[in-house]
């Protein structure tokens, strides 16, 4: 390299840094024109000092920093210890457990539909033989507020509703030993009846609206629904047969099964009447489901089968559950109405739903009725 | 010392030229207001605003006010990351 390059170099690059400086410092002073003609045409415009808030407003909404506050100024568990009057039934509840405990009590929640239905089975079973005890059923169920000697008992109390419940139970199906061991938890007082104690009549009208089929453990009675799914066809058919005699072991025929059958819409209905909202619709996916969870099972394929090998009603039971199907669809106005007086008796029959896609059928209903 | 001078020129020409210019002027610019250096000046800016009265400031006593405390507070990172990008593109571009 020659000398001369040699220094160019060198000068160069002093030369270049400081090149380089007076170009960032050209770019900087751009940057710093930019803003202040900026900033005065704002002024001369007027804009500039609109973002601004006025000393008071900022004194008020100024950031809290005390402890046991949160930013705004505002109690973390104010509502917790507030309690609020419910407008349905004039308890005070705890302002937390309000929305559960109206839903409950305005009986419009997902659960609040299979209490009642609970409720009602257990009060047609009690009015038959033992005390009613219904008020403490439904506050046993409704946590929300109780009276202060049942609180210990309530916790303990297990609930029939969750999932947790044991799933063993469900297994043991079909086993007549089991099958009332399971009742009592369900509703929560000794279920089962003792025939013997029974007058004809009172079993004839129990048959027809229960399973009847009697413990070998307990000889109790089953007081689930026509469709319990613990039992077999056959096994209440023997039953009936036993207690009434062989001439009156007809198990209910197609018009029961269609008063149980529309039940749920109808059943709906009464609950909601007070409340005059419109529409079955809204009501029988609710019923629908509750009707599944009250008999407590999951297997729907059972009735279907079971109908089919009752000689008497196949028809009836097709149309039944066709008709069943609809009920809650929407041909549940006209089957609602009509028997809605008779299935308050026959309140304790819970028919599970079989999964059937929902059939246009308002014109068999109404062959039936 | 014209070759300086002279090169100088040609320099900044091709800066300009090339665009280079421009996105160093972006990048200062995106850099200064992500650190809030602009927020800042303009802070001060309301404080001459006050000081002279709303009606009657001028552009000049902006700058004369702002300038130089702006060189001064662009944060060094900020000077550094450009300043390498200069000497970048020097080295790229000059003889």
């Amino acid at each position: 390299m020659k000398m001369e390059d040699m220094s160019l170099l060198g000068l160069d690059n002093t030369k270049l840094e400081a090149l380089a400086q007076d170009i960032y410092s050209d770019l900087v002073e751009d940057s710093c024109l930019g803003l202040c003609f900026e900033v005065h045409r704002a002024v001369k415009q007027g804009y500039f000092f609109l973002d601004d808030t006025d000393q008071e407003s900022m004194k008020d909404f100024e950031i809290v920093d005390q402890p046991g506050v949160d930013i705004f100024g505002q109690v973390y568990n104010q509502w917790k210890n507030k309690e609020c009057v419910c407008p349905n039934c004039n308890r005070s509840i705890a302002a937390s457990r309000f929305a559960p405990h109206l839903e409950k009590c305005l009986g419009m929640g997902r659960n609040s539909s299979r209490i009642a239905n609970r409720r009602i089975a257990s009060s047609n079973n009690v009015n038959n033989k033992s005390e009613s005890d219904q008020e403490d059923n439904d506050d046993v169920n409704d946590n929300d507020w109780s009276y202060g000697s049942e609180k210990k008992g309530e916790n303990k109390t297990i609930n029939p509703n969750s999932p947790r419940r044991s799933k063993s139970l469900k297994h043991k199906n079909g086993e007549l030993s089991n099958s009332v061991n399971a009742d009592p938890y369900k509703y929560n007082y000794n279920t089962g009846i003792n025939y013997e104690t029974l007058g004809p009549d009172e079993l004839r009208s129990l048959l027809t609206t229960q399973c009847g089929v009697i413990s070998e453990h307990t000889k109790k009675m089953c007081t689930r629904s026509q469709r319990c799914p613990q039992h077999t066809d056959e096994q209440r058919r023997a039953v009936r047969v036993f207690l009434l005699g062989p001439s009156a072991s007809s198990l209910p025929d197609a018009d029961t099964m269609v008063e149980s059958d529309c039940y749920d819409a109808s059943d709906g209905q009464v609950l909601m009447s007070r409340l005059q909202w419109d529409g079955s619709s809204d009501i029988s996916p609710s019923d629908s489901a509750s009707s599944k969870a009250s008999t407590n099972n999951s297997d729907s394929k059972k009735p279907k089968k079971k109908k089919t090998s009752l000689g008497l009603n196949s028809t009836g039971g097709g149309g039944g559950s066709g008709s069943g199907g609809g009920s809650t669809g929407g041909g549940g106005g006209s089957g609602g109405g009509s028997s809605s007086q008779s299935s308050l008796v026959g309140l304790a029959n819970r028919k599970k739903k079989p999964k059937l896609p929902v059939p246009p059928a308002p014109s068999i209903y109404d062959n039936l009725n | 010392m014209s070759k300086d001078s002279k090169m100088r020129a040609t320099i900044n020409q091709k800066l300009t030229e090339m665009g280079e210019r421009e996105r160093l002027k972006e990048l200062l610019r995106a850099k200064l207001t992500e650190c809030g250096w602009r927020d800042q000046l303009k802070a001060n800016c309301k404080d001459v605003i006050k000081e002279k009265g709303l009606e009657h400031v001028t552009v000049e006593d902006l700058v004369v006010e702002i300038t130089p405390k702006g060189r001064v507070l662009v944060p060094d990172s900020v000077k550094k990351e450009l300043l390498q990008r200069i000497r970048a593109f020097l080295a790229q571009h000059a003889t």
